[in-house]
């Protein structure tokens, strides 16, 4: 992965290896990697963003101009809209997927909960590869898309449970 | 009071912005006398770094593709060298025995000309017009020359220092570019990445545009050259196209040499006069609708009002090289700005009416 901030004892005990393996095995298990070779994903899992987080701090906030889409590898992760929790995420969870389709300001505030180990996914990171495998790139795409329409019918049924 | 007065994201926007052009020009400072090299490496990054990225994918290791990739950078260009450079050494002398010849004819066409028009309109064309425009050119002609040697003494230096950087920025300027960005502070993190790309995208597509265009340009006119039997045709080819980096003002300045060649030929050749400034023209003509339009169309987002006052002031500052590097400087420095207070608005802008979640 991109750059290893981990703790010097922690590295004496794990190589790069094991933990790109880790990582690619979790994106696999998203619905982001469905029909995406394994290979594919480690090639662009090499890419990626690890980051460290606080108990209590910010991911981002509402507002701020998103540029990836994040999986938890360790941790716990809030997703609120002021004061309103809206999803509670754990390990394996992803979240922020709309950054890697529009230029859009994020709509809520994500607050690290515990420790946290996060992978970042970046967009300019996604643009490289599609142009670099465009069939698995667009495999891709159709995945975002399904689980984008996925939120919008929970979103649907949500507001309409609400209206009556 | 002065803390909200900070916290504006315009103000907060200026004062970041202002410390990343300090840091950038402490840099160009520190870095000065291997700017040029730098330079010339970054644009020939931009332009192999595909290639080796593709063999990387073959199952290459970096420092293997980014070997292959040198190697194959300095055979086309010993390649280029043995075929241009005793073509372009012979041309170079004959421009050389030739220039004080077509200097005094030139002068001396200048004269008759100044004669004339005092003796029929009893304007003094000479004083008022020609004499600082001789001695405009002269100056000119003498700065040109100097940087020319300059670039002459250098250019040995450059032929050791640019492989080795073009090498190390092929192989590790990904590890370089994510130690930086990934030392950013968690609530700037994204921003940084989001604003670099937009830099990297934008650079890479002129850098690419601007290398093919200005090798089009160069066969293009030494092509014409060489077709109305214009003498040091690869040469002013060359020049054409090194010219032709800098946006507006260098196709006018590429017709200059050639005109001045033929003018200052005895005797006076109008045809070929013409001839070479129709060359130039269809070149252009061509560049405009066909090139441009293909190879750099959007990959620069600035005023044309901006860029020619930028080559003018960068021109000023730096010559040749601050005339080439104008348009990539002021275009990064641009996205930097923009990126800046749109990350920085929408933060200040959301935390105060936040946005319905969905």
């Amino acid at each position: 992965m991109a750059s290893q901030n981990y703790p010097l004892w922690h590295n004496l005990f794990r190589s790069k290896g094991d933990d790109l393996s880790e990582v690619t095995r979790m994106w696999m298990a998203t619905p982001l990697f469905e029909q995406i070779p394994e290979r594919k994903c480690r090639e662009l899992v090499n890419t990626m963003h690890p980051r460290h987080y606080k108990a209590g701090e910010k991911i981002f906030s509402s507002g701020d101009i998103g540029a990836s889409v994040v999986l938890i590898k360790k941790g716990h992760v809030e997703i609120r809209a002021g004061d309103k929790l809206l999803a509670e995420l754990s390990e394996g969870d992803f979240f922020g997927e709309v950054a890697l389709i529009v230029d859009e300001p994020r709509t809520a505030d994500a607050i690290s909960v515990d420790n946290a180990e996060l992978i970042f996914f970046l967009r300019s990171d996604l643009d490289e590869w599609i142009q670099r495998s465009p069939r698995d790139g667009a495999q891709f795409m159709l995945n975002i898309a399904k689980v984008l329409a996925a939120r919008l019918r929970h979103t649907n049924i949500l507001l309409s449970l609400q209206a009556e | 009071m002065l803390s909200r007065y900070l916290s504006q994201p315009l103000v907060k926007t200026s004062l970041l912005f202002t410390l990343i052009l300090a840091v950038f020009a402490l840099l160009a400072f520190l870095l000065a006398p291997l700017l040029m090299p730098i330079i010339i490496s970054f644009a020939l990054y931009a332009v192999l770094e595909p290639l080796s990225s593709m063999l990387e994918r073959q199952g290459l290791s970096r420092t293997t593709s980014s070997l292959l990739v040198l190697l194959l950078l300095v055979i086309v260009s010993a390649l280029a060298v043995s075929l241009f450079l005793p073509h372009l050494l012979s041309q170079l002398g004959y421009l050389q025995q030739q220039l004080p010849v077509m200097w005094n004819t030139l002068l001396e066409s200048f004269n008759r000309l100044s004669l004339f028009f005092s003796q029929s309109l009893g304007f003094n064309l000479k004083d008022n017009l020609l004499q600082p425009l001789l001695d405009q050119t002269n100056s000119w002609g003498k700065t040109l020359l100097i940087q020319l040697s300059n670039i002459l003494i250098n250019l040995s230096v450059m032929t050791i220092l640019v492989p080795i950087f073009t090498f190390f920025l092929i192989r590790d300027y990904r590890q370089i570019r994510n130690f930086f960005l990934d030392s950013l502070p968690n609530n700037s993190f994204e921003l940084g990445w989001l604003i670099y790309a937009r830099v990297a995208q934008q650079l890479q597509q002129y850098i690419r545009g601007i290398m093919i265009q200005s090798a089009i340009m160069s066969l293009m006119t030494g092509f014409g050259f060489f077709a109305i039997g214009l003498d040091s045709y690869i040469l002013l080819g060359i020049v054409a196209g090194i010219l032709n980096l800098i946006p507006y003002v260098g196709p006018l300045l590429a017709m200059v040499l050639p005109l001045l060649l033929v003018l200052g030929q005895s005797p006076l050749d109008l045809w070929l006069a013409g001839a070479a400034i129709g060359v130039i023209l269809i070149a252009q003509i061509i560049d405009n609708v066909v090139v441009i339009p293909s190879v750099i169309a959007n990959a620069v987002n600035l005023h044309p009002a901006m860029v020619i006052i930028g080559i003018i002031i960068f021109g000023n500052i730096w010559g040749f090289t601050g005339m080439v590097v104008a348009i990539p400087v002021l275009s990064t420095a641009n996205i930097i700005f923009r990126g800046l207070y749109q990350g920085l608005q929408a933060r200040s802008l959301y935390s105060e009416n936040p946005l319905p979640a969905h």
